[in-house]
């Protein structure tokens, strides 16, 4: 039978925050009588998650990914509904659990900052009582694959972000967790060592075989590693499915590039397209959107009524799409609920 | 399931090892914080044993208030919770997270700083104490026992003292500034635990309410011990509210623990 690696079914977390209004009068008021206010952070989220996938969750700030990790690592307790990971409950934090998980943080460090990293290493193998020659061997495997070997005897407090990081991923990789949760693992990293830490990422997954979920503002970060999406917005999951439907099923529309040709440029560039908007406008370069249905009749008008030197039909980038989603600007979807009949 | 959750001692001592490690990076501060701790009863002995002279007050002679007082050095410096004012940090900050992460209760955590503190911390306090006691001459004259029982004392006075800054420590959960609390523990330990005076010359009223109130039993009560200022029954009596306060300590650690964790994972770090 088919066993998800994490399964969750109506997950809701509500904080009860407490709410005053400015001024000395009011601070005083709130010691007698508090007055708080319930803010959904999380509203009935369900889904399942097999063995060795790797899931990018993906949602502005806000929406509740960091939330979802947290209950999902134990950390807090939900308000209503359930969860399992790796066959334990996450919220009851047994030690066999927290032994088959791992959360690293973008914006957290677990390291002990006066001491070189190998010592930190150390000290977590011991806490997760690694037998010390599967520590040698997954420490030296780790440290190959991010090319680490220098920077295990100098302190960490000298480190780079990016070496940090490094150092931060095999500080939560040591124990060989069967489940990984990545928050914000590329958060102000350069472009190269982003690209690097992805290559890891994918690399220990493949090797590995852990269940990994991925939180991530760098949606190049979300294309190179997983294959299937969670879109959380406002608390509440939006769309789950692979990457690629993604585009199509938010964004149902194209990018038309155009490039006229050099002498009648200006004046032919005022011209109206029916069917297409036009997002920008520049040096004789027009990008259209079209609904993805009209494409091919508006790309024959375009031809048709301009100088065309060159013209290229496009999805839209990623970032566009997401930035559509988190705007709350859903073109071709009537309202939210016709999103989740999608998925 | 203990108090603690699963116990995890390899993990633990691991994390005392490193800690060390990391402190050891910092010696001269933290020899600076505890030449800090050690001024007040330093001033003390200097202002006892020139009020005594060449006679006696309260029935101590010079020579015993300088002994009394280096010994006090000692046991405050051995007693001294200084994770106390670290635990509301971590709550505050976030950190608290990668604590609960881990296979291992966080107590430990604190016990290994608190351990490693304590090495790092004698490393100074020991030697300038032999020093001090060369150039000063004191005196002490045990009871016979005395030693064992003061060393006793000792250890209690530090769990005590632990766990009861731990749980005022711990309303960091709640109040932001909780450590305000900590500073006002420390106010009546300098007055009721021995350091402005040993309780045994407090004036009457301030004496009785030292007897009963658990400060003595952080610091002053295994020095009284040593330095043979208690008869057996006192010392039986003081044993007995020790351990009972104690007890109150650790009941009210493990409760405020429980109620702030409940209360973390409902609102989040």
């Amino acid at each position: 039978m088919f066993q998800p690696q994490i399964a969750v079914e109506s997950l809701t977390k509500i904080y009860r925050v407490p709410q005053r209004p400015p001024g000395l009068a009011a601070a005083i008021a709130s010691l007698f009588r508090r007055t708080t206010q319930d803010v959904p952070a999380v509203r009935d989220v369900s889904f399942t998650i097999a063995s060795g996938e790797i899931v990018g969750l993906i949602g502005p700030n806000g929406a509740g990914k960091t939330t979802t990790l947290k209950l999902l690592s134990g950390l807090l307790h939900p308000t209503s509904g359930s969860a399992r990971v790796a066959d334990c409950t996450p919220w009851e934090r047994r030690p066999e659990f927290l032994r088959r998980i791992s959360m690293v943080l973008g914006n957290k460090s677990q390291m002990i900052w006066d001491i070189p990293p190998l010592d930190t290493f150390r000290v977590l193998g011991e806490i997760y009582a690694v037998p010390p020659a599967e520590y040698r061997a997954t420490l030296d495997e780790l440290v190959a694959l991010l090319e680490m070997e220098e920077l295990l005897t100098k302190p960490v407090r000298n480190f780079s972000l990016g070496e940090r990081m490094k150092c931060e991923l095999v500080a939560g990789l040591l124990h060989r967790p069967a489940v990984l949760f990545l928050d914000e693992p590329t958060l102000g990293l350069d472009v190269s060592m982003q690209t690097r830490l992805r290559r890891f990422v994918a690399e220990y997954n493949r090797r590995s075989g852990a269940t990994v979920i991925l939180t991530s503002h760098y949606m190049a970060d979300v294309v190179a590693l997983c294959p299937r999406v969670i879109v959380i917005h406002h608390g509440r999951l939006i769309y789950d499915g692979g990457l690629s439907r993604l585009a199509a099923r938010l964004a149902p529309f194209k990018l038309l590039r155009v490039t006229l040709g050099e002498a009648e440029a200006e004046a032919e560039a005022e011209v109206e397209i029916e069917g297409a908007e036009v997002i920008e406008r520049e040096n004789g370069r027009l990008t259209l959107r079209v609904r993805r249905g009209n494409a091919p009749a508006v790309t024959a008008q375009v031809l048709q009524r301009l100088p065309v030197a060159d013209l290229t039909v496009e999805d839209p980038p990623l970032e566009a799409v997401i930035d559509q989603i988190y705007q709350g600007d859903l073109t071709g979807f009537h309202n939210l609920s016709g999103l989740e009949a999608a998925r | 399931m203990t108090p603690l959750g699963t116990l995890n001692h390899r993990g633990g001592w691991a994390l005392v090892k490193s800690t060390w490690t990391s402190w050891l990076q910092y010696r001269s501060f933290f020899f600076l914080l505890a030449f800090g701790w050690m001024l007040p009863p330093l001033i003390y002995l200097f202002v006892w044993s020139a009020a005594a002279g060449a006679g006696q007050v309260g029935g101590l002679n010079r020579g015993q208030f300088v002994g009394y007082y280096l010994i006090l050095i000692l046991v405050n410096q051995i007693t001294y919770a200084q994770t106390n004012w670290t635990v509301g940090d971590v709550i505050r900050s976030g950190g608290l997270n990668s604590w609960l992460l881990r296979p291992m209760p966080p107590l430990y955590n604190v016990l290994s700083s608190e351990l490693a503190g304590k090495v790092v911390y004698l490393a100074f306090v020991v030697p300038v104490a032999a020093a001090l006691a060369v150039l000063l001459r004191p005196e002490v004259h045990p009871a016979p026992g005395g030693v064992p029982l003061a060393i006793l004392a000792t250890v209690l006075a530090w769990a005590l003292r632990f766990f009861w800054g731990l749980w005022i420590a711990l309303l960091a959960f709640w109040a932001t500034r909780a450590d305000a609390l900590l500073a006002v523990q420390d106010a009546l330990v300098f007055l009721l635990a021995g350091v402005v005076a040993p309780v045994p010359l407090l004036p009457a009223a301030l004496r009785a309410v030292a007897a009963y109130l658990p400060f003595r039993y952080m610091v002053g009560f295994p020095v009284e011990i040593v330095t043979g200022q208690l008869h057996p029954a006192e010392i039986a009596t003081g044993f007995a509210l020790q351990v009972a306060w104690l007890a109150a300590a650790l009941i009210l650690a493990r409760r405020v623990w429980r109620a702030g964790l409940r209360r973390y994972s409902a609102i989040g770090g």
